[in-house]
């Protein structure tokens, strides 16, 4: 796969940032247009599942729009989010990227007893709470773990100096970069 | 009353549209319907459902309306986010 696709994603935010970049979604709308085009693209590939497809637009969908939810008013860099994929016969990869205010300040502001990002992360993943309290929130990134797995995808999700890797496994580690915002990259291989 | 969904679009994700979609569907289709009417809630031709969306519809409506009843959910996202709201919301359908 491209491993400059993956460069540029991580990066984009804190050194390649390109307002004209195709893969930048200043607003919603635009990432939700440019969302529509990729499963519209991806459905004329045989190799794809259309259930999968489905699926892993929701996944995608969830995250991207997450960035927009919980950092309105609140980006510590440039509003919005990057969000670009890279397909062939056998493999699949998304990437979306925000300069947010990540998981950990996002959630420490409901649940202050959370210590760092490793915790933040697990109880994102794993806990029924809500980052935009009192409103009741925060089944999108459950949704999300489930059906990485059930999918047969893979995901790192970074924030903060922390990742959570989910397939068939889940592992929420440290990290020596420190992430701002949040970083997902989803991988599916295709059997052909 | 059967709401289609396919009406709001064929892929239904994030919560802002999700509320659009509430707000229209209480001035249009659900005004001054009485709380104990059976509510049909139509997912044909939906392709992609994310739980945001569909928390800020589906939730809503089982809250308002007593009897709810889901028809045609048989597409895999459809199924995998209704799974979703009855795993971690009050969404019981």
């Amino acid at each position: 796969m491209n491993e400059n696709f993956k460069k540029i994603g991580f990066e984009f935010f804190s050194k390649n940032f390109d307002e004209e970049s195709l893969n930048y979604c200043r607003t919603r709308d635009i990432f939700q247009a440019r969302l529509d085009s990729m499963i519209n693209v991806l459905l004329k590939d045989k190799n794809q599942k259309v259930d999968h497809i489905y699926i892993l637009s929701a996944i995608i969908g969830e995250i991207g729009n997450n960035s927009f939810d919980h950092n309105i008013g609140s980006w510590i860099n440039e509003p919005g989010v990057f969000f670009s994929y890279n397909f062939n016969k056998s493999n699949l990869e998304i990437l979306l990227a925000d300069s947010g205010q990540g998981i950990y300040n996002t959630l420490k502001k409901v649940k202050p007893e959370i210590k760092d990002d490793r915790e933040a992360m697990k109880v994102a993943f794993y806990e029924k709470v809500s980052g935009r309290a009192p409103e009741s929130r925060g089944n999108g990134l459950k949704f999300v773990k489930e059906n990485i797995k059930n999918t047969g995808s893979y995901l790192e999700f970074f924030s903060g100096q922390a990742v959570i890797k989910i397939n068939e496994n889940e592992i929420i580690e440290e990290t020596n970069n420190f992430y701002q915002g949040c970083v997902a990259l989803i991988k599916k291989k295709y059997e052909n | 009353m059967k709401i289609e969904l396919k009406k709001f679009g064929d892929m239904l994700m994030s919560r802002p549209a999700g509320k659009e979609a509430y707000l229209a569907m209480s001035a249009y289709l659900l005004r001054d319907l009485d709380k104990n009417e059976v509510i049909e809630i139509d997912f044909s031709g939906v392709k992609v459902l994310a739980p945001s969306w569909a928390d800020e519809v589906l939730s809503k409506l089982a809250k308002e309306y007593k009897n709810i009843k889901l028809l045609n959910t048989d597409n895999a996202s459809v199924q995998a986010c209704l799974k979703t709201l009855r795993d971690y919301s009050d969404f019981k359908y």
